[in-house]
């Protein structure tokens, strides 16, 4: 018998390059069922280009990538049974109705028409879109094309389902909403979710975070575990003029790194902190300690704030409607 | 036995599979560009106003010079009112422009991120081309039925053999168009362009078939490039939609400028070269 351990989704040593450009560089990872997987990373991390070769739209130069056993690479069509797929970019048909956008999709998954139709409902209640079922997609918020989307990429029973940075261009409120549709989605079926975001918050709820930067994997594991093993303290400053900030940049120069007005320390503890505020007190305007987060553990493992590549995403949005539509460079 | 084990359990849930799910798919996406084409009140503008125009003022208006002496001599008497002649032509017309402007749905989907939607589905590239190229032949061929109304007004009584012989003519037209139409929107990026060269690939497609004036079939070869410049000849006699326009003057007026063998053979020639076109772009996306 197989064990019960058998992984939903499998990634063995995935390379893929543009021109000379390595997007992914022998990527493996594993996701166990029912996981909610996080990839975290900043833009142009690969993070894009391995959700497409997981979802059978890109072929890898190299590597294995499984879902359920299904072999994504060469078996593609069978593959697309098993995964629901939300991307960055909507991908509603907004001349056509809630109902209309859900009943397309379950046709061309080939769910039969009873089922279909009671999955339908079933799903529309789940994301509070009932109401909305007969009006066009067009009239929609985006928080609600949103979660339209994702109750779409589950009609056919989807095993896997793949969230490219569902929350980007939504504002906070609809934001939460939205996660909580998905925790309630997950509680009423088998279901493994794997998800990009560059939102560290969100990552908290994660049963397994994976940190990708340039195409490698720098670590993958439980957010609390990562914040054990990685994180660490952080002390931010703000400096009352121009001296005094190059003066502490050239002190600790291997721990700190300079963001806008601010400089921030990687601290090794309490101790450090103190020295710091004792050996600049009166030049410092702004003093604050950061417990270890995800976002330090960031930090501390690629050597960048994840925050500066937050207004990239929504210019990348943006770049991808100019050029058309043509996916990824 | 491990082996059969590992694709039972990939099976996943109960799913249509083969013939079925083929045609539900290809159900699915015909269904969507004909109702998108009905929530598109411009294009149904532009399908009705387009033979009203046609027929009612230009045929109607050049009707009465169409058996006259003209340049003195005639030659050849067509035994048709131009109303009647140019009937049929307008039907193509309508047919052309409609099946070109439907693949401007392959754009919008690209362009408005639900190509992705179809291109991640279990739906082969094949059965998702036939889809869309079926659906937007579906509607240029009502845009085309919908001259058919006028039929009273150029004073052509249509038997039930005539409209059946000629619907199948159109679908045959209005496929391989919404295929040239796909073909020509692979290769065009923006809607804007799309619109300036389907109007400069359609219109003087139109003009050079033959359409709005015969060549005159009693005329030798050397003849006829008398009458009319050489290039004008060369240009009609090698457009295919001359037969096209043709074969549907052979269904509804019964009138033939060319062997009647040759309109349905080109027509058929053009759906299945232009699809095959169609599809070797399309597995490239």
């Amino acid at each position: 018998m197989i064990s019960i351990a058998v992984p939903m989704v499998k990634i063995g040593g995935v390379t893929k390059r543009y021109g000379r450009t390595v997007a992914l560089d022998g990527v493996s990872f594993e996701v166990r069922p029912n996981e909610l997987f996080a990839l975290l990373g900043p833009n142009g991390a690969g993070k894009t280009t391995l959700l497409h070769i997981l979802c059978t739209i890109l072929k890898p130069d190299s590597g294995t990538a499984t879902i359920n056993g299904v072999d994504v690479i060469t078996r593609p069509l069978q593959a697309r049974q098993n995964i629901g797929v939300v991307f960055q970019e909507p991908s509603l048909d907004d001349r056509l109705t809630v109902y209309e956008n859900l009943n397309f999709h379950g046709l061309v998954y080939g769910v039969p028409t009873a089922l279909r139709r009671r999955r339908i409902d079933e799903l529309l209640q789940l994301v509070e879109l009932a109401d909305w079922r007969d009006k066009l997609v067009r009239t929609l918020s985006s928080g609600m094309k949103r979660r339209l989307e994702i109750a779409r990429a589950l009609v056919h029973e989807a095993r896997v389902l793949f969230l490219d940075e569902p929350t980007v261009g939504l504002d906070a409120q609809s934001r939460a909403r939205l996660w909580q549709h998905v925790r309630a989605l997950r509680q009423t079926r088998e279901l493994t979710v794997i998800v990009t975001t560059h939102y560290i918050e969100e990552m908290e709820g994660c049963d397994r975070v994976c940190i990708i930067d340039k195409g490698k994997i720098l670590a993958d594991d439980a957010p609390a575990a990562l914040k054990s093993t990685h994180g660490q303290q952080l002390v931010r400053i703000v400096a009352t003029d121009e001296a005094a900030f190059a003066e502490m940049m050239s002190a600790y120069p291997e721990l700190a790194v300079r963001k806008d007005t601010e400089i921030v320390f990687k601290s090794s503890g309490d101790a450090f902190a103190e020295s710091l505020l004792a050996r600049f007190a009166g030049r410092i305007r702004k003093f604050s300690v950061e417990e270890p987060s995800l976002e330090s553990v960031f930090l501390s493992l690629t050597g960048r704030d994840l925050r500066d590549q937050a207004a990239g995403a929504r210019e990348r949005t943006y770049q991808f409607g100019k050029r058309g539509g043509e996916h990824t460079k | 036995m491990t082996d059969t084990g590992m694709a039972d359990v990939s099976r996943g849930a109960p799913a249509r599979t083969g013939l079925t799910a083929q045609l539900g798919g290809l159900y699915a996406i015909w269904l969507r560009e004909v109702k998108r084409a009905v929530r598109d009140r411009g294009q149904f503008v532009g399908g009705v106003s387009r033979p009203l125009l046609w027929v009612l003022i230009l045929g109607i208006g050049l009707n009465p010079y169409f058996r006259g002496e003209i340049y003195g001599e005639v030659r050849f008497v067509i035994p048709y009112t131009y109303l009647q002649f140019i009937f049929p032509a307008v039907i193509a017309l309508n047919i052309m422009y409609t099946s070109v402007q439907s693949a401007v749905s392959t754009i919008w989907d690209r362009e408005f991120g639900f190509l992705r939607e179809i291109l991640v589905s279990p739906m082969p590239r094949f059965t998702i081309l036939l889809g869309k190229i079926l659906g937007g032949t579906t509607v240029a061929l009502f845009h085309g039925s919908l001259v058919l109304a006028l039929a009273r007004f150029a004073d052509i009584s249509l038997s039930a053999g005539d409209i059946v012989r000629g619907l199948g003519l159109m679908f045959l037209l209005a496929f391989g168009l919404t295929s040239l139409g796909v073909v020509i929107a692979n290769r065009i990026r923006s809607f804007e362009g799309f619109g300036v060269f389907s109007n400069a690939v359609i219109l003087p497609l139109y003009f050079t078939s033959s359409s709005i004036f015969p060549l005159d079939p009693s005329l030798t070869a050397a003849q006829t490039k008398v009458i009319y410049p050489e290039w004008l000849v060369i240009m009609v006699q090698w457009n295919p939609f001359t037969y096209a326009v043709d074969a549907l003057r052979g269904a509804f007026i019964h009138f033939n400028q060319f062997d009647p063998k040759l309109g349905p053979i080109v027509l058929a020639v053009m759906a299945v070269a232009f699809f095959l076109i169609a599809w070797r772009d399309f597995q490239r996306v």
